[in-house]
């Protein structure tokens, strides 16, 4: 096997791993579908370029992540407008759910939409890619102890849209 | 110590999923604990599956292609005309129509250069008559500011969709690019267009448009940025 061949295979075995998730995080951070298409693109056109350096494969995702992260603010620099349109993003439908059920994801999409960058990032983080709160830590450069806050405040502000709009008969004490 | 019901309601909050020891041993303590840990991992439940967006079909396709073809694949935002020449007013949208030579301002942008771009390129290394910027570009109603001035190593005039416009070749910190200035196309959002070895980012400019093109490795939508702040379009006195 060729050294390029070994590159090759490298580089489609992290885009099988982790293209499906970064798009997820690409289009919860930015909002439009077409962006978030653009940005994992561009995300692995970058790490294709610079796979050499990356030694550690256990690594991959929080680098892969980092990259991301760093074209998505390269992108307000060159002031791309982002805007909404989650309603045309298809969901994998691999249930069937009822009305109310549907009401409710629905809402939960708006909550997360609305929710601020400093509570969604984090917790798209831990939801999307299974990050421990250490590793949320380490990819915002904030303390674990703050992550954990901003963790279960998003969550909080999340079950409050459902309340207010009464599909859940839950009570829930906040903080 | 073991956890109190508040710190555990927290942790729940926050990582409804942990099942570190101490956090299994405050959920078995009672059955108030189990019930908040049930209802948190019910409602992460649903949180995943609101996150839980499908993919597009061809992503992973396309990703992969990068290490085949090693060249940044064509973009996913909207190609620039087709609804905004509808309502453009004035002769040039009826003179687009009119005109089937191309089918978008993308392929007039990739026939232009692929007819002429090399060959002009060639004309940067040759000394040129600066004057010929303002020359050329007052004939347009346009002008540049002196950064962009000091970067333009040859211009000519050139044919564009509905009528003429300037074809430039600039020196930029990623090397020589191609600038073609379009002064009666006006697209209402930026493209990004691959043909042969070349990437084009395309941008609208208070009056008309332009294209600046490059090799794949250049960064021209940065360049694109640049020149829409340095290009001076409309009413402009030589």
């Amino acid at each position: 096997m060729t050294s390029d061949t070994g590159r090759t295979n490298r580089f489609n075995e992290l885009a099988e791993a982790y293209s499906t998730d970064l798009y997820r995080y690409a289009m919860w951070i930015c909002g439009n579908d077409a962006l978030a298409k653009d940005l994992v693109q561009e995300t692995f056109l970058r790490a294709w370029r610079a796979l050499d350096s990356l030694n550690d494969v256990a690594k991959a995702k929080s680098w892969l992540i980092t990259i991301l992260r760093r074209e998505y603010a390269r992108t307000f620099e060159r002031k791309v407008p982002a805007f909404t349109n989650y309603e045309k993003v298809s969901i994998a439908d691999d249930e069937d759910l009822e009305p109310d059920e549907q009401t409710e994801r629905d809402l939960l999409r708006q909550g997360i939409f609305k929710l601020d960058s400093k509570y969604r990032d984090p917790l798209l983080l831990q939801v999307v890619f299974g990050h421990s709160c250490a590793e949320i830590s380490a990819q915002l450069g904030i303390t674990k102890s703050a992550v954990m806050t901003q963790l279960f405040r998003a969550r909080e502000k999340l079950r409050a849209q459902l309340q207010k709009d009464g599909v859940t008969g839950n009570v829930h004490e906040l903080f | 110590m073991s956890m109190n019901f508040s710190e555990f309601q927290k942790l729940m909050g926050a990582d409804p999923l942990n099942r570190d020891e101490e956090t299994l041993r405050a959920r078995r303590s009672s059955p108030e604990f189990e019930a908040v840990a049930v209802d948190a991992e019910a409602f992460e439940e649903k949180l995943q599956g609101s996150i839980r967006i499908q993919a597009p079909d061809d992503l992973l396709s396309r990703i992969m292609d990068i290490s085949q073809q090693q060249v940044r694949p064509r973009r996913w935002m909207p190609l620039a005309l087709a609804a905004s020449l509808l309502v453009f007013a004035g002769a040039a949208g009826l003179v687009w129509k009119q005109n089937q030579q191309w089918d978008s301002v993308e392929d007039y942008v990739a026939d232009h250069f692929s007819h002429d771009g090399t060959k002009v390129f060639a004309k940067a290394a040759e000394r040129f008559p600066e004057q010929d910027i303002t020359r050329i570009l007052s004939r347009l109603n346009a002008g540049v500011d002196e950064k962009l001035a000091t970067m333009i190593k040859f211009i000519k005039f050139c044919p564009t969709p509905d009528g003429r416009g300037a074809h430039m070749v600039v020196q930029t910190d990623q090397g020589l690019m191609t600038l073609i200035y379009m002064p009666n196309v006006q697209i209402t959002e930026s493209s990004e267009v691959n043909f042969d070895q070349w990437h084009a980012s395309l941008v609208n400019l208070e009056h008309g448009s332009v294209a600046v093109i490059g090799n794949q490795a250049q960064r021209t939508d940065e360049i694109a940025v640049m020149v829409r702040g340095s290009l001076k379009t409309g009413q402009f006195d030589a």
